[in-house]
């Protein structure tokens, strides 16, 4: 916790997926300034809440989209539950991705 | 009590009109009762754990009854995020009709929703009932030629009503 306040979210975001699924590749990108103007970024005063998130991972293997997009908000639930607003996800497997 | 809440249910819907791609249909607003004999004070307050198990069934029924169902920030017309915008550009990219509901409008909907889908986010699409995710997974099956295939039912049914 006491990590918070010093890391970005975008860095929390990383180190949390990267931990759990080991990912071969990742890419979080802090893109809330597109969002700016949204209702609910003005009303909290939150500025850490849209990312582009990238993960190949083979814990995605055998599973579809639904599946490996619930992995990553369940990774992220914290997250979610402070703040973070939406994410764009794209999850492939290694063999999806061309490696 | 168990009467009045329903009622209050269906009041809180009819301000809510499920919206249609093209026509606005209000389901829930048909030859509702007037409760002249409650007072304002005496009904029983709108909070989430008297609702929720209500709004819940809702979703439910939306989900039953309406063949593309999208829960939306904003409305097909006038989406109020990028997502929910992307995800109804993609379903109007094909003939079948979509039905709306705009989250913005009710918290506990909102709520009940993410409920009932296990998904924190928003936009969320259902496909005859099956729920299919978010913008990102829409957009997706419509360049994988998958959305087609899920959709082809409903657009070849609707081209026979009409």
């Amino acid at each position: 916790m006491a990590s918070r306040g010093v890391l970005s979210r975008a860095n929390r975001i990383k180190s949390r997926l990267q931990s759990a699924l080991q990912p071969t590749i990742i890419e979080v990108e802090d893109v809330s300034h597109q969002h700016a103007g949204h209702a609910a970024v003005r009303e909290t005063g939150n500025n850490e809440t849209h990312f582009n998130v990238k993960v190949v991972s083979s814990k995605f293997d055998g599973h579809n989209l639904v599946k490996r997009h619930r992995m990553v908000y369940d990774l992220l639930s914290d997250e979610l539950q402070s703040g973070l607003h939406a994410l764009s996800i794209v999850a492939k497997t290694p063999k999806e991705h061309g490696l | 009590m168990a009467r009045s809440l329903s009622q209050m249910m269906l009041k809180r819907f009819a301000a809510y009109p499920l919206a249609r791609s093209s026509a606005i249909t209000s389901r829930y607003s048909t030859s509702l009762p007037s409760d002249p004999d409650t007072h304002e004070d005496f009904r029983p307050a709108s909070k989430l754990e008297s609702s929720g198990l209500s709004l819940e069934n809702i979703v439910e029924q939306d989900v039953k009854e309406n063949p593309v169902m999208i829960y939306m920030k904003g409305v097909p017309d006038l989406p109020r995020c990028g997502f929910s915008s992307l995800a109804v550009r993609v379903l109007k990219e094909y003939k079948a009709p979509i039905s709306a509901r705009n989250i913005l409008e009710d918290p506990e909907l909102k709520n009940a929703v993410k409920a009932f889908s296990h998904w924190p986010t928003f936009p969320q699409i259902f496909i005859n009932g099956e729920f299919i995710g978010g913008s990102d997974i829409i957009l997706n099956m419509h360049q994988s030629g998958e959305l087609k295939e899920k959709l082809k039912t409903i657009v070849d049914n609707q081209g026979k009503e009409e």
